[in-house]
């Protein structure tokens, strides 16, 4: 049957764990972007947002500065871009290979509610390259995400794959707590990240456990 | 005959950098102010140092904090008009989360600031950092600024938390 349906964030969120580079690092969106994903592959290499619309972008390009090493998959709705596009022309001027962002475009603000969007009908691959990154392209069909994905490994540059889907408003209950400092710790740990050693009466330094 | 850390000390931006060079940061997040440009410009020559110029206070907040999570130990440098900007970032991300963070302010808007315009957001700045629960301190013009920014990067790691250090003319304006 031929349907002209877009597919849906499921349909995308099933392609990625099969999908993902070795030693990958994930930021997920607040909202389903988190809890969707913790529920088919929750893994301490998860970094969810439990709010802070809007900000998922800037902290995956902080940590993909930091563990330039490590391929880092961030995961940001249409509606939050908007809210920070500016993330969009810094994280093109340090354009860090080793990242690369699924931008989920519903046309809406999923994650309260389904609210509309200022502009459903924006280019955002046309956006992204404006804005100084040459990796960026219109995907409609969850098929191509895996091909997409693997070519990053000799990728030049950040890439941005904007995924065109239906809104899914209604939320998905997450399999675990998403509490927000143990998600932290157990990524740090996960990861092996320095850690700060006090010092008794001076200041400490960051080291590697 | 003065020390090599006197020497240092008097001119107070240069043992800010020496400071965060010592202390171990590897990246530093920035929104300029005229205050910032230059010592921004040595950070950005310094081999260990990773500067990235944001676009806005907020989106620097958070990639920060995308730095600490990722094992580097970040400072903010920002003007207290760029704090104010950042208020829902602050509590539901770098607070939320618990994220230690160095924030050097520039302190605009008080008696010693010659640019007038700057009042209003010199009169907000500390009701706003109190309001918001953001740790703080004012930097003392009469002892030597290294041991003050050493310490204020210890409170942040010590509490996990954001600290701001408000930053006058003579400590920060290269």
């Amino acid at each position: 049957m031929v349907t002209n349906a877009r597919p849906t964030r499921t349909d995308y969120y099933r392609v990625l764990p099969g999908s993902l580079p070795s030693r990958a690092l994930v930021v997920t969106s607040l909202g389903n972007a988190s809890y969707l994903w913790a529920s088919l592959h929750h893994a301490p290499e998860n970094f969810y947002f439990e709010d802070a619309m809007g900000l998922t972008l800037p902290l995956a390009l902080g940590l993909a500065i930091a563990q330039p090493d490590r391929p880092v998959i961030a995961v940001e709705g249409d509606g939050a871009l908007l809210m920070h596009m500016g993330a969009l022309v810094t994280i093109g001027a340090m354009n860090p290979s080793n990242l690369t962002i699924l931008l989920i475009q519903n046309g809406v603000h999923a994650a309260s509610g389904g609210q509309a969007l200022t502009n459903a009908a924006l280019d955002l691959a046309q956006l992204a390259r404006a804005s100084g990154i040459q990796h960026a392209e219109n995907l409609n069909a969850p098929g191509a995400l895996a091909a997409r994905i693997a070519a990053a490994e000799k990728r030049d540059g950040v890439g941005v794959l904007i995924l065109a889907t239906e809104p899914d408003i209604e939320v998905v209950r997450p399999p675990i707590s998403l509490d927000p400092v143990a998600t932290k710790h157990r990524f740090m740990a996960a990861i092996e990240a320095p850690r700060y050693i006090p010092t008794l009466f001076d200041g400490g330094m960051l080291e590697r456990p | 005959m003065t020390t090599s850390t006197e020497a240092l000390e008097a001119h107070r931006p240069s043992a800010v950098l020496n400071a965060l060079k010592r202390l171990g940061f590897g990246t530093v997040v920035s929104v300029p102010d005229s205050w910032l440009g230059e010592i921004l410009t040595r950070i950005d020559r310094e081999p260990g140092m990773t500067l990235v110029r944001a676009t806005h206070e907020e989106e620097a907040l958070a990639i920060a904090c995308g730095s600490r999570l990722g094992g580097v130990r970040t400072a903010l440098l920002v003007q207290n008009a760029g704090v104010l900007s950042m208020g829902a970032g602050m509590v539901s991300l770098a607070q939320r989360y618990q994220f230690p963070l160095l924030m050097l302010v520039s302190y605009r808007g008080t008696p010693d600031d010659p640019v007038f315009y700057h009042i209003p957001k010199g009169r907000a700045t500390e009701p706003v950092f109190r309001g918001i629960g953001l740790a703080h301190a004012c930097t003392d013009r009469y002892r030597p600024i290294g041991p003050q920014i050493e310490h204020a990067a210890t409170y942040a790691e010590e509490a996990s938390c954001p600290f701001a250090q408000l930053m006058g003319r003579e400590d920060i304006q290269w």
